[in-house]
């Protein structure tokens, strides 16, 4: 397998992110510890609102974190003054969801890709940049006919394809993939799945993969942290999660999915009430409580350890094991 | 078998600009009976809000067209009625649930006064005030939102409530047929659980026929009774839910390429296996099968002659690889 694989490339101690509104401070991201090994991927799964997307732009710090370290290669991030960071940006970037509205309409193909390399001085000189450009265009599967082609001509797939190239061109070691097939059909996100996958494979490289489809997810990732309401409610490696699902959101989550068979179509769907409640001043204790069918008075009022339960398997619920 | 309630033929539609045409639906047919639902499956660009649009006689005035064909509800031709007549269907006999739930309601109404409008344009009955007053509410309470919200404005409502919101309208005045849209598309999967349980039990209660728009097959194996898939304007394969999704039977090589593409939570695959290709450009068809360019199973006569519809119970697959089996 991968070089140096089994060593954690990202790391984060109680990372939070809060955003102070009128209406209170919001806990957008409250305490998540992940790590994300060299060569792995982390898949971020959680509905509109548990802070995913804010997590993964903590985690480059494009959001400033409230508090805590994210480690970053052994070297912790949140000491980096400007200038560092703007070096070790080179090796961390991200993938946005919407490819219609993430890369600039006025600029073409070429200018896109090439706009990371010239500012960050990668390359010199109009032939190298241009060679550059040139591959990276063939490492994503962009046709050369394409080179000065604006956004508006290209259909989702290929722009998606173009957020990839950019991602791509300062050869990163770890990227955020913020729900990067959300936007596109099925037929065509398959294709870049296979791609990110066939990337990670020939570059060796670290994905946390933030989208709100299982089924895409555990396709891609090695590992799963799901949230909920700015919290990570548990953490398994894909097998052990989908085998043996123990917090109740996750088992919620699990069931709600609807599966394209016919033996499937009279499974018992456990229906959760409500909706995600506001994470604005949060009261302390698990914040599933209010639609959780197991919850009890001791689910309240103290905050949740978030324990191992099994050898890799996280999750934080007081009535996991019963 | 029961009565068909709608009937579609030789649907064909349009859209002219000044530069290009856009054939947006060729030649689609396909129909349902009382309290059946049927699924719409295809991708963007497809057609498929074009149809349902077409049925409700809703497509842009000047641009788009119904170049031919006919649609018959309820023994009644529909493109043959006056505007005022239409009127009287739409909402009443055929609503529609639109797809994103954020911009179909009028954000400056309160709630319950957007569904008091549906069933006051509706009041065949003569109903009092108070009495339309008591269904607003009794439709509230059905989906599943207390109706002192009624006094809300929809930003006050997420994105699910807004959606229970669209379905009570959908729903007030009892529809025979009800076009959903992609109606949970914008929706997280636990809501979206939760809308389409209420969606079957509702059916169920009211004999409501509909027509599912989704992209996907896992929400189409939970709800739909018939199949019809959709590429490039036409139906290319329509059957029964056990037609299309049990693995024995014959498939449109599309139909398969939109399996392969979704990643299966049952079983454990290293790659997916996409369609190689683009939607065409529906201002300029390919001739022959449609899908000939991005099909695996190409042949010579493909790219030439449109294909021959199979048929084996109500299963029809248009494609030249079943010829034989035919004759």
């Amino acid at each position: 397998m991968n070089e140096g694989k089994g060593r954690a490339l990202i790391e984060t101690r109680e990372l939070k992110k809060f955003f102070y509104t009128p209406q209170g401070t919001l806990h957008a991201v409250d305490g998540v510890n992940i790590r994300i090994d060299k060569g792995c991927t982390l898949g971020v799964v959680g509905e509109s609102g548990c802070g995913k997307s804010t997590l993964g732009r903590a985690i480059l710090r494009l959001h400033e974190p409230t508090s805590g370290e994210i480690y970053f290669d052994g070297d912790d991030l949140m000491k980096y003054d400007k200038k560092k960071l703007r070096e070790a940006r080179k090796e961390m970037q991200m993938i946005f969801q919407d490819p219609y509205s993430s890369i600039n309409p006025r600029m073409s193909v070429y200018e896109l890709i090439a706009e990371p390399i010239i500012i960050n001085k990668v390359c010199r000189g109009k032939a190298e940049i241009g060679k550059k450009v040139a591959e990276l265009m063939e490492t994503v599967g962009l046709a050369e006919r394409l080179t000065g082609a604006y956004p508006h001509e290209l259909d989702g797939g290929r722009r998606q394809r173009i957020g990839v190239a950019r991602a791509l061109s300062l050869d990163p070691k770890f990227i955020v993939c913020d729900e990067p097939v959300s936007a596109l059909d099925v037929s065509i996100q398959a294709q870049i799945l296979n791609l990110l996958m066939d990337l990670q494979d020939s570059m060796h490289l670290t994905y946390m993969f933030i989208t709100h489809d299982l089924s895409v997810v555990k396709h891609i990732s090695d590992e799963i942290a799901v949230m909920y309401l700015g919290m990570c409610v548990e953490r398994a490696p894909t097998n052990e999660l989908f085998r043996n699902p123990t917090h109740p959101y996750t088992k919620a989550l699990l069931s709600a999915i609807p599966i394209p068979s016919l033996e499937m179509r009279h499974k018992e769907i456990q229906v959760i009430k409500g909706e995600i409640t506001s994470p604005i001043n949060p009261k302390p204790g698990c914040r599933f409580a209010p639609r959780c069918p197991l919850a009890t008075d001791e689910c309240v009022g103290h905050d949740i350890e978030f324990r191992e339960i099994s050898p890799g398997h996280f999750v934080s619920c007081i009535h996991a094991d019963k | 078998m029961a009565d068909k309630l709608l009937e579609i033929k030789d649907l064909e539609v349009i859209y002219q600009s000044d530069f290009e045409t856009v054939h947006a639906v060729n030649g689609v047919s396909f129909s349902i009976e009382r309290g059946q639902t049927m699924g719409l499956v295809g991708e963007t660009g497809a057609g498929k809000t074009t149809t349902s649009l077409a049925i409700l006689r809703l497509l842009p005035d000047r641009t788009g067209k119904v170049l031919g064909g006919s649609i018959e509800f309820d023994g009644r031709s529909l493109l043959d009625l006056k505007e005022s007549e239409m009127r009287e269907i739409r909402g009443e006999k055929i609503s529609m649930i639109f797809q994103d739930p954020m911009t179909a309601l009028n954000p400056i109404l309160r709630v319950g006064d957007q569904i008091y409008e549906a069933l006051e344009l509706h009041n065949t009955e003569k109903k009092t005030t108070e009495e339309l007053h008591k269904r607003v509410d009794e439709m509230f309470e059905m989906v599943g939102i207390p109706p002192y919200r009624k006094r809300e404005y929809p930003h006050q409502f997420s994105g699910g409530m807004k959606q229970r919101v669209i379905i009570a309208m959908a729903l007030a005045c009892e529809p025979e047929l009800l076009i959903a849209d992609e109606p949970t598309t914008a929706l997280d999967v636990t809501i979206q659980a939760q809308v389409l349980m209420m969606m079957r039990e509702l059916k169920e209660r009211l004999g409501t026929a509909m027509i599912m728009i989704t992209h996907d097959l896992g929400i189409v194996a939970q709800t739909c009774d018939t199949v019809a898939v959709m590429y490039a304007g036409s139906i290319i394969e329509y059957g029964t839910l056990e037609d299309i999704f049990s693995k024995e039977k014959n498939h449109h090589p599309y139909t398969e390429g939109l399996f392969a593409s979704i990643p299966n939570l049952e079983e454990e695959t290293d790659r997916l296996h996409p369609i190689e290709g683009l939607m065409p450009d529906p201002t300029n068809l390919p001739t022959g099968c449609r899908f000939s360019p991005r099909c695996p199973k190409c042949m010579e006569i493909c790219k030439t002659t449109p294909p021959p519809e199979w048929e084996e119970n109500g299963h029809r697959i248009a494609c030249h690889l079943f010829k034989k089996e035919v004759q």
